[in-house]
């Protein structure tokens, strides 16, 4: 403890410099955070995906759809208690087409069943049943667009062309991080009865969505779906939801990379100065190392003097980091983000471990950027020392 | 403080206290090298107040280094007390000088964060002492140097001469054998520079400690029981 | 004015100090230099896809080819419409192509990630006559032959001359050739015949989109005038390069705000670590600037002076940053392209005006950084510093 107190004394010295540091660790920190965050973010739908859902898509290609008859056959095979499915749809606001949001046309009966994480309130979902051109939208989309329940509103496809004109008849909660707050479900017969349609595009499904009864046996059931349409003209590819995120995540592996790179990057950015100001202090007060070591203070006492030192500044930087990239984030860039971009980012929160290694950082490149400045003294003699002024 | 007539360390006054035995110091300046002193032998009593005088670049200051524990010599031997300093290690040797030396700079030195107290408190952080116990000491140590009434000052707001006192008090809180002084008054008027010769004659006579002092100054030669000449790194 | 070789010498006097500074600044250099060269490489490998007298039509209101279909009936009618351009032989320079993705998993790992599929006909190399085979030899027309864009190979697992694959079950193709087009996204597709695609896929009768020459790039308003008249047809036409430069609009919107913003973020960080060297820097010569301010130089010299310096240093910087920006230039970059759902393969493409852009960048955090030292150091008063 003697020795916590000369540190601080010392750090009191440059009060504008040590603050301009702690400053400069502070919004580096936070860039790292929000950097995390944003991998996180992009992760979360894998980490969090339910155990006892199964997706089964076409094997080639995600675009091109099954045969309804498969819904069928899926429901029936052992260890499935219900099934559904769901077709992309891709509509757009008419008016803010830049705009990104998922529209997807689903069973009416079990869609809400499987996805037992979207929550509607029940006399909403009994509305809904009942219009066909009815819509349910997610908590964020209602925010952003406004739309309220009971409100008409108009999509253009893009897939299927026209103007589409659907009824909010409900609006669902988000009671899983993985679950995108910002997409539009409507019937799938709404869909399927359009004339927009081609006679050959009727009838088609998307994907199927299967609940299991046993997680653990989710690859054994894939596989057993999988094998009964290996006959087929359409062949399926199954994998649990988390397999299933994952594998989207692959087309973005090379962005997530660069993100990682960037974020080592601020650490080094805050390396440097976190180093240039412990080394710009003990340089100055070499002299005072010398009076200190010819009183009889030997380099270890010296040594956990600077690196005290530098510890502090690197604690006191990420707490300062943290106390502004949590508000910032968990209270308003992320709500925005959840709202613009849940379809990619679903939750956007800074996640415990990363403020945990927030505060490691802090500590650790404190006492490292320390450690040179230290080892540099430790290797000066006393008479040279005494004779830097 | 012992006020027997014994040193610190236990050596009668009279007795030899610092020995050395053909040192020599040499530095290496690029190609060049510098033979600073030159097969010095020296004998110092306990209890001795000396001045050592000489021209600069003599090696006054690299001789009383040799003797203070900071530096070693190329050849020969140091010994003060019963140890013999060339054969410690750098750690060992910080420790030795810990116990038994107290050091006074021409610049004071003092550590400008710290009030007049903490700085005189300074070396006691080495030792297992209380904080209680080391405030103790500290504020005796200023009492003997006069500054009672500046224990809560920081050194810019204090006088050259104060702040000589301050770091004399520094120097003297461990209980020394021997107070090494590096021109002490190199950087002070007349005035103040009496005072603090009278501080040391005094540490050397009321607490029998000894004095080796580095000065430029005859006046402050004169104080001195025993002035040595250096010249070229030998003695005259 | 204080020379420049006072400042120079000054900043060689506390090497470390400055290296690490100039580090700093180099870093966001780097960044920012990378995000906007990769910004560029999306943009000009779209731009090279397309051309100006080329026409594409699709679906009205599909957005790109992906989402877009319509009957290969009308595939004649687009051909014949006003000034498309005529072959040696007569026959108008157009083809008609089916577009799917399909899923593929990248090398060496567990991922999948979506390929795109381009069913072509036997005319495709002619009508692009960039594409340039670099192994291996064109396909035949009609059979399970296919070639490969250059930069799908050894991305992506069995992407490779030689290997079969399968499209689908019991629909092998084989590799018979690798193709370059200069570096457009043509590179990073699979090049199928167009029929056997079609039936593949349960897609006869359908095309995704036609695309003609034009006999001059100023024949497009007559023929978007023909195609879009004919309401029966519900098609849209639309130069290839503004339908190309519309497809990487949002992939290279991202990659610029995700740089340009954290590149912010950093220069804040880095020009606060300017500010204190600086700082250091000024409190330490006090006693020259009193001497120089004695001798008879004025504020604005010294703050200049101390500007410069700064500028100096972020320069030096922001070199090293480039420097490193530029080795970028070796790697590829693969990613999602946000309008076709499928990865395509872009490069860093440095030019000069984004070299002086993000040096720019690196100047002003110096001259920002240095400012208030600079201004510190200009406020010194001779007297009292001489003395200390």
């Amino acid at each position: 403890m003697k020795w916590l107190g000369l540190a601080l004394r010392n750090l009191k010295r440059h009060r504008g410099r040590v603050i301009g540091t702690v400053v400069g660790v502070a919004v580096s920190l936070m860039a790292f955070m929000i950097l995390r965050t944003v991998i996180f973010a992009w992760t979360v739908a894998a980490e969090d995906a339910a155990q006892d859902r199964i997706a089964t898509r076409h094997k080639v290609t995600f675009i091109m759809p099954l045969p309804k008859r498969y819904i069928d056959k899926i429901r029936a095979t052992n260890g499935v208690s219900a099934a559904t499915w769901a077709n992309w749809f891709g509509g757009k606001h008419p008016k803010r087409e830049q705009e990104f949001f998922a529209t997807l046309a689903v069973d009416t009966d079990s869609f809400f069943d499987v996805y037992n994480d979207m929550v509607v309130p029940a006399e909403q979902l009994a509305d809904w049943k009942q219009d066909r051109r009815g819509a349910i939208i997610g908590t964020s989309l209602a925010k952003k667009f406004g739309w309220k329940v009971g409100d008409k509103i108009n999509l253009r496809g893009t897939i299927f062309p026209g103007t589409w004109s659907f009824n909010v008849r409900g609006v669902y909660t988000a009671v899983r991080r993985g679950i995108d707050p910002a997409q539009l479900i409507f019937h799938w017969q709404y869909l399927n009865e359009s004339k927009v349609l081609p006679g050959d595009a009727k009838d088609l499904i998307g994907w199927v969505i299967a609940r299991i009864s046993d997680p653990k046996r989710s690859a054994a059931i894939s596989k057993s779906i999988d094998d009964q349409f290996d006959g087929e003209s359409d062949q399926t590819a199954t994998m649990s939801e988390r397999d299933l995120y994952v594998s989207f995540m692959g087309m973005f592996s090379a962005v997530l990379g660069a993100i990682d790179v960037i974020s080592l990057v601020i650490i080094a950015i805050m390396g440097l100065i976190l180093g240039n100001t412990i080394a710009m202090g003990v340089r100055e007060r070499t002299n005072e190392y010398g009076v200190l070591r010819a009183i009889g203070f030997e380099n270890r006492h010296l040594a956990g003097m600077i690196l005290t030192e530098g510890l502090l500044i690197g604690v006191l930087g990420a707490v300062v980091g943290l106390a502004l990239a949590y508000p910032l984030v968990n209270h308003g860039m992320g709500l925005w983000i959840e709202e613009n971009m849940g379809s990619m980012f679903p939750y956007f929160r800074i996640p415990g471990t990363t403020m945990g290694l927030c505060l490691l950082i802090g500590l650790v490149l404190g006492t490292l950027a320390a450690a040179i400045p230290a080892y540099r003294t430790s290797k000066l003699s006393v008479v040279d020392a005494l004779r830097r002024i | 403080m012992s006020e027997q007539n014994a040193t610190p360390s236990g050596a009668s006054v009279g007795e030899t206290f610092v020995r050395l035995r053909n040192v020599s110091k040499i530095y290496q300046r690029g190609a060049e090298k510098l033979r600073v002193l030159d097969n010095i032998d020296l004998e110092i009593k306990a209890g001795a107040f000396e001045a050592l005088m000489g021209p600069s670049g003599s090696g006054k200051t690299t001789l009383l280094n040799l003797i203070a524990g900071l530096d070693r010599p190329t050849d020969g031997t140091v010994e003060v007390g019963d140890t013999k300093l060339s054969a410690l290690r750098e750690g060992r040797l910080a420790k030795w000088r810990a116990r038994h030396v107290g050091f006074v700079f021409q610049s004071f030195n003092l550590l400008p964060v710290l009030t007049a107290e903490q700085n005189v408190a300074l070396p006691l952080l080495l030792t297992s002492l209380s904080s209680a116990e080391r405030k103790k000491r500290a504020l005796t140590a200023l009492k003997v140097v006069g500054l009672s009434d500046r224990t809560n000052h920081f050194p810019r707001q204090l006088s050259g001469g104060q702040e000589q006192r301050v770091s004399i008090a520094r120097a003297i809180v461990n209980d020394p054998d021997i107070i090494v002084a590096d021109e002490p008054t190199g950087d002070l008027d007349r005035q103040s520079a009496d005072e603090i010769l009278d501080l040391l004659q005094k540490l050397n006579q009321e607490f029998n400690k000894t004095v080796l002092m580095v000065t430029h100054d005859p006046v402050a030669a004169e104080r001195a029981s025993l002035t040595r000449r250096l010249d070229k790194g030998s003695l005259q | 004015m204080i020379p420049l070789s006072y400042n120079v010498r000054s900043l060689q006097a506390r090497k470390v100090t400055n290296l690490l500074t100039a580090l700093g600044i180099g870093l966001v250099v780097f960044v920012l230099a990378t995000a906007l060269m990769l910004t560029e490489g999306i943009k000009r490998t779209f731009a090279l896809t397309g051309s100006d007298s080329t026409a594409i039509v699709i679906r009205k209101g599909s957005d790109a080819e992906l989402s877009s279909w319509f009957d290969k009936k009308h595939q004649a009618l687009v051909m014949a419409a006003a000034g498309v351009q005529q072959n040696a032989d007569g026959k108008p320079a157009g083809v008609g192509e089916v577009v799917l993705v399909v899923i593929a998993k990248k090398q060496g790992t567990e991922l999948l990630s979506n390929i795109r599929v381009r069913g072509v006909t036997e005319n495709v190399l002619s009508f692009r006559p960039e594409v340039r085979i670099i192994q291996g030899r064109p396909a035949k027309p009609g059979t399970n032959e296919v070639l490969i864009g250059s930069q799908l190979v050894g991305r992506f697992e069995g992407m490779k001359l030689g290997n079969t694959f399968e499209l689908k079950k019991n629909r092998p193709v084989r590799v018979v050739g690798v193709f370059e087009s200069g570096g457009s996204s043509f590179e990073s597709e699979i090049w199928a015949d167009v029929d056997v695609l079609r039936s593949a896929f349960g897609r006869e009768g359908a095309v995704t989109a036609v695309r003609v020459k034009l006999t001059s790039a100023a024949a497009f308003d007559g023929f978007k005038a023909a195609i879009e008249s004919d309401k029966q047809l519900q098609l849209e036409a639309l130069r290839e390069s503004d339908y190309y430069a519309k497809q990487s609009e949002m992939t290279s919107a991202f990659v610029q705000m995700l740089g340009v913003s954290f590149s912010i973020f950093f220069a804040l960080g880095a020009m606060i670590g300017a500010a204190i060297t600086m700082h250091a820097t000024v409190a330490q010569r006090r006693q020259e600037i009193g001497t120089l301010r004695a001798i008879g130089f004025g504020r604005l010299s010294v703050l200049g002076s101390f500007l410069v310096e700064s500028l100096f240093l972020a320069l030096v910087g922001g070199l090293l940053g480039l420097l490193g920006a530029l080795a970028m230039g070796l790697v590829k970059f693969s990613m999602m392209n946000f309008n076709g759902w499928n990865e395509v393969v872009f490069s860093f493409v440095p030019t000069g005006a984004i070299l002086i852009k993000a040096l720019t960048f690196g100047g002003v955090m110096g001259i920002i950084g240095g400012f208030f030292p600079a201004l510190r150091a200009s406020r010194v008063v001779p007297a009292e510093a001489i003395r200390r």
